[in-house]
This record gives structure tokens, C-alpha cells and sequence, in this order.
């Protein structure tokens, strides 16, 4: 053990400051864990390969003429029109690679804390519980961003520079909003759902299995029932196509499921509710066993 | 007085972990003291807002504990009896972290980080993932973390819990100096009563969540009774008796020393009258300090 005072105490002369958003150096710090976890900055850059897919998409789209021989059969998936946006950012490889970078960043984000009782250290500072909460949440928000909304504004983008035209914004003008709208739907679940179940245990390990298998079990579960009582709301009991119905509702585009989108959003805002209901039970600056 | 509580109570369900307490505490370090579950945990944790009162209230620094906990929270420190970290951080980006959520800008939080990491005998570790560091590092950690922001009030909850002889001497040290040196008051919470004995002035001792005694040390000692430390030969159980129906306390240690307690107003020459009585001879007769241990047993009712 290394020697008591190397050097001497001395009083820090500045002044505390208070912040305008004080939970600002807890996600930070969140997002700067999660690249030091081993295997997430491959899962990250692995995340925007769909985006790179319908980059490749848009500029054959532009160019059919010198892929001819390449898109003969497949033109109609090369109209790109709002459907085609709605049809990767709803696709499984897209919200896959997102709950895949999800399960590294966000599966330790409350679990970490209650394991090694590090809530009374964020609690001993002028931070309260919605501060906390915000940070972490903040953390998967800034995934879920970064992985939805920056790639798919951007190839808006690049659909006007491979077009040389304006002609694709002037006919769908909400189609930059509708892709923010549900950025910020899957934003607002996705923060929910992980640090729901980040506050259900104190395992990362487990906590990650739960993120992974709770989405897809879902999945699996609805097939499971549907098959048996015949009826298009047990798929109702599917994260992944409560999500596809809530983005093709979001981006006017004909609904996947027979069942009316907003049930959906009910079922969706539902689990959010359920996580705001633990994270206030589980998240204290001192676990009181009564 | 930076820290007054008034009718203080808080319950665990059906358990009661503080009933009433009402105290001022001045300066200087304040040693909490008590047995397990007397309420000195839950003290602490009520000063910094992580539990509300069920009655009464109180102010540290002059912030209302119910109101300003924000306030209380940037002017103290805190450090907490478990094993607390942040996975997968080293010591400086842990520190500077609890400092800048303290309210220090970031690159303030930390220089000043690197400082206090010295300060506790961390600075070659400093680098090192918290993940690997020993109970004792942990332990000099958690006092780095809670000095970060330079605090005006230092919250100590058993700082020397799970250390070995050398690790506690060497934080009691580091406490030591805070307290005498720096002009930090620090708020010692144990139940280990030679921790209290070596750096504070005053103590409170708290027992089944009452105040049991509250004061300065040396006041306390001195009001309480006055010890006599005395050797006899001759009938040790009869002068023994003769003390008791007197009542004294009375205590042998293993190489025969009597140390007598005699209750406060009581007449010393008393001893002699009991030796006389019982036919025994006063060999050594030495007026000596009661320790804080002794307080102790009085006051929460233990031998």
C-alpha cells in the first residue's frame, strides 16, 4: 500500500456552479464506458451497415440504367419512395444491430450501480432521481440516434445529391419529420425497455440476456399464440411488430398488423410506463428493507 | 452550529431507528457513536436528504433539511460504510466524475482529482481500473471521492470497517489530519470507540435511535464518575461488596489493578472508609481518566 499524503491537502479555491443540466456528466461518462466494453465498438460499427445497404440502395436507384443487368428482377424494391425508408428503419437487421449495441451500452447502465451500491455516491451529490434517471436514459438516447435518425436523415440527403434535384423532398416534405418522429418513438421505448430491465437486476450478464431474449422471445411468444387462437392481436404480445406497426403508422404507410396501430402505441407505452414505475422503486440513494 | 437537528425520528416499518434526537453540533470532528443499529447510519443518511423524517427536523450549514438538500449535498462530503465504485473507471476519472457531478467544472474536477488521489496514497494507483483495488484502496478511495469538491462538512460512516491494523492506522491518520489541520469538520461515525478516542472532541452516542449522551469528550469523561485505580492486599471480595453497597462499579484486571468507578458526588475518602471496614490494605491508590469506553458501557448499559 502506498505511502499516506505524497503530497499535501490543500483547499480547492473555485466555486461549484450549478448545472443547467446536471445529469450532463453521467451520460457522458455512460457512453464513454460502453466503447471501452470489449466487442461493442464492433457491434457499433456493425450498426450502420444497413444504413450502408440502402445508401448502395439509393444510388443503384439513381443509376439504373448502369445496373441494368443487376436490378432486372428487382426494380420495384428500387422505387424509392417513403415506404422504402419505413421498410429498413422497421426491418429486423436495423432494429437487430440497434438491440445488439443496446444489450453493450445500455445492460450495465443501473445494473453496475445497484451491484456495487454506487447510488449513494450519485445521491450524496446535489443530483436528485429524475437527474440520474435522465442521465442514463440520455445514454441510450444518444444510440438510438445516432443509429436511426443521423444515418436516415443523412441519406435523405444523399437522395437529392445522387437525384441533382429537389423533386423527391417537394413530394414527400414530411418524410425528414417522419423519420425524426420515429427516431424519437424508438428513442423513447428503447430508453424505457432497457433501463427497465437494467433495474431489474443487479447481473450485467443477465440484464444483457433479458434485453436480447425479452425483444425476441416476445416475437416468438406471439407466433406461439396467434397460431393457437387465430386472432392478429396476440401479435400484440411482439415487441418487434408492435414497432413495425407503430413506424408504419409513423411513416403513413399500410399498416402490418390487422389490428388498429394504436393498440400498438397502448402496449408500447405501457412497458414505458412499467419502467418508470420500477426505476422509482429500485433507484435510491439507500436501499430501505423494510 | 453547522449541524442542529430537533425531534428527529425516522422508522424502518416497525423498527424504530431514531426516536427524538435533538442535538447542536458545533466545531471540531464529532465522533457518532453507538452500537450496531443504534440510528448513527440513518442519522447521516436524514442529514443528506436520502431518507425523510417521519418527525422533527434540522439544519446543516445553516440549510434546512427537508428543503435544501441540494445545498446541503454540494457543502458536505459523504463517505458511505459499503464497498461502493464505478465499474470499469480508474481512480482519476472516478473522482474527477463525483466532482464534477458535485458541481466543479470538468477540468478543475480533474486536476483536483490527481490532488486528493495523492493526498490519500493513491497517486501511483490511480490509473489502475477500481475494479482491482483492495479493500483498503477502496476504502482511501471513497474518502478521496468524498473530499473531491473540498467539502466544508465531512460525513464519515465507519471509515475503518474491513480494514486490517495497517490500512485502519493509516486512514485514521489521513482522518486525523482533516480534522486538525484542514478546516473541514468531520462527522465520525462508528462503533469502533478507539477510532472515536483518537480524532474527535466531542461525541454523541446514540442507542436503540435515543440521544444516550452528547458533549464534549473530556467534559463526559469528567461528569459521569471519577475512577480511582487502586491495589490492595487483604479480603478483595468483602472490600468489593463493601464498594458496590456504596455505589461504586468495580472492575479487576488481570494483574489485579481495581479500577473503582465512583458515581459523581460521591466522597472519595469513601474508599478509605470501605478499606478500613473490610480489613484491608490500600497499597496504591491512583486517580486516573475514565475512557470513553467506560462512557460507553455507562450509557448504553453494558459491561
Amino acid at each position: 500500500m502506498a505511502v499516506v499524503r505524497e503530497r499535501g491537502y490543500s483547499h480547492w479555491d473555485g466555486r461549484l456552479t450549478e448545472r443547467r443540466f446536471p445529469w450532463g456528466p453521467i451520460t457522458r461518462t455512460g457512453i464513454r464506458l460502453a466503447f471501452r466494453k470489449k466487442g461493442f465498438k464492433f457491434a457499433f460499427a456493425g450498426a450502420f451497415l444497413p444504413a450502408f445497404v440502402a445508401l448502395g440502395g439509393l444510388y443503384v436507384s439513381e443509376r439504373l440504367e448502369d445496373f441494368k443487368s443487376l436490378v432486372q428482377s428487382n426494380r420495384a424494391l428500387l422505387e424509392i419512395d417513403p415506404s422504402y425508408f419505413k421498410l429498413f428503419l422497421t426491418s429486423g437487421p436495423v432494429l437487430f444491430t440497434l438491440v445488439l449495441v443496446l444489450v453493450f451500452a445500455g445492460s450495465g447502465l443501473v445494473a453496475d450501480d445497484l451491484k456495487h451500491n454506487s447510488l449513494q455516491l450519485y445521491f450524496a451529490r446535489p443530483l436528485g432521481k429524475n437527474d440520474y434517471i435522465a442521465g442514463k436514459f440520455s445514454v441510450v438516447a444518444f444510440f438510438v440516434i445516432l443509429l436511426t435518425a443521423l444515418p436516415w436523415l443523412l441519406l435523405v440527403v444523399f437522395k437529392l445529391i445522387f437525384a441533382g434535384s429537389f423533386a423527391f423532398l417537394l413530394a414527400y416534405p414530411w418524410l425528414p419529420l417522419s423519420i425524426i418522429g420515429y427516431s424519437a418513438f424508438l428513442t423513447a421505448f428503447f430508453g424505457a425497455y432497457v433501463l427497465l430491465l437494467s433495474a431489474s437486476s443487479r447481473n450485467t450478464r443477465y440484464v444483457m440476456v433479458l434485453i436480447f431474449g425479452v425483444y425476441y422471445f416476445s416475437a416468438i411468444l406471439a407466433l406461439f399464440l396467434k397460431s393457437i387462437f387465430r386472432t392478429p392481436y396476440m401479435s400484440l404480445f411482439s415487441i418487434p411488430a408492435n414497432l413495425g406497426q407503430a413506424g408504419a403508422a409513423i411513416f403513413g404507410q399500410k399498416l402490418p398488423l390487422a389490428v388498429p396501430a394504436g393498440w400498438s402505441f397502448l402496449v408500447l407505452a405501457g412497458i414505458c410506463l412499467l419502467a418508470a414505475v420500477v426505476l422509482n422503486r429500485r433507484v435510491h440513494g439507500v436501499e430501505v428493507i423494510k | 452550529m453547522s449541524i442542529e437537528v430537533k425531534d428527529l425520528s425516522f422508522r424502518y416499518g416497525p423498527i424504530v431507528a431514531l426516536d427524538g434526537v435533538s442535538m447542536r453540533l458545533g466545531e471540531g470532528a464529532v465522533g457518532l457513536l453507538g452500537p450496531n443499529g443504534a440510528g448513527k447510519s440513518t442519522f447521516l443518511r436524514i442529514l443528506l436528504g436520502f431518507l425523510v423524517p417521519e418527525r422533527g427536523g434540522g439544519k446543516v450549514l445553516d440549510y434546512d433539511i427537508r428543503r435544501d438538500q441540494a445545498r446541503i449535498r454540494r457543502s458536505v462530503g459523504y463517505m458511505p460504510e459499503s464497498d461502493c465504485f464505478v465499474a470499469g473507471m480508474d481512480a482519476v476519472t472516478f473522482t474527477a466524475y463525483f466532482g464534477e457531478l458535485s458541481g466543479m467544472p470538468r477540468q478543475e474536477a480533474m486536476k483536483r482529482a490527481h490532488e486528493v488521489l495523492y493526498y490519500v496514497g493513491l497517486g501511483e494507483a490511480r490509473y489502475r481500473l477500481l475494479d482491482t483495488y483492495s479493500a483498503g484502496m477502496k476504502q482511501r478511495l471513497k474518502l478521496a471521492q468524498a473530499l473531491v469538491h473540498d467539502p466544508r462538512i465531512l460525513f464519515l460512516d465507519e471509515p475503518t470497517s474491513n480494514l486490517d491494523p495497517t490500512g485502519r492506522a493509516e486512514v485514521l491518520e489521513l482522518i486525523r489530519d482533516i480534522a486538525t489541520n484542514r478546516s473541514i469538520q468531520v462527522i465520525l461515525s462508528s462503533h469502533i470507540l478507539d477510532d472515536i478516542e483518537s480524532i474527535c472532541s466531542s461525541v454523541v452516542i446514540l442507542n436503540k435511535g435515543k440521544l444516550a449522551a452528547e458533549g464534549r469528550m473530556d467534559e463526559l469523561r469528567a461528569i459521569r464518575y471519577s475512577l480511582y485505580e487502586i491495589r490492595i492486599k487483604g479480603d478483595g471480595e468483602a472490600f468489593r461488596s463493601e464498594l458496590e453497597s456504596r455505589g461504586c462499579r468495580v472492575e479487576e484486571t488481570e494483574d489485579r489493578l481495581i479500577k473503582v468507578y465512583m458515581p459523581e458526588g460521591a466522597d472519595r475518602m469513601d474508599l478509605f472508609r470501605a478499606a478500613v471496614r473490610t480489613g484491608v490494605q490500600l497499597r496504591a491508590f491512583v486517580r486516573s481518566r475514565t475512557s470513553l469506553e467506560d462512557l460507553f458501557a455507562d450509557v448504553v448499559g453494558v459491561d
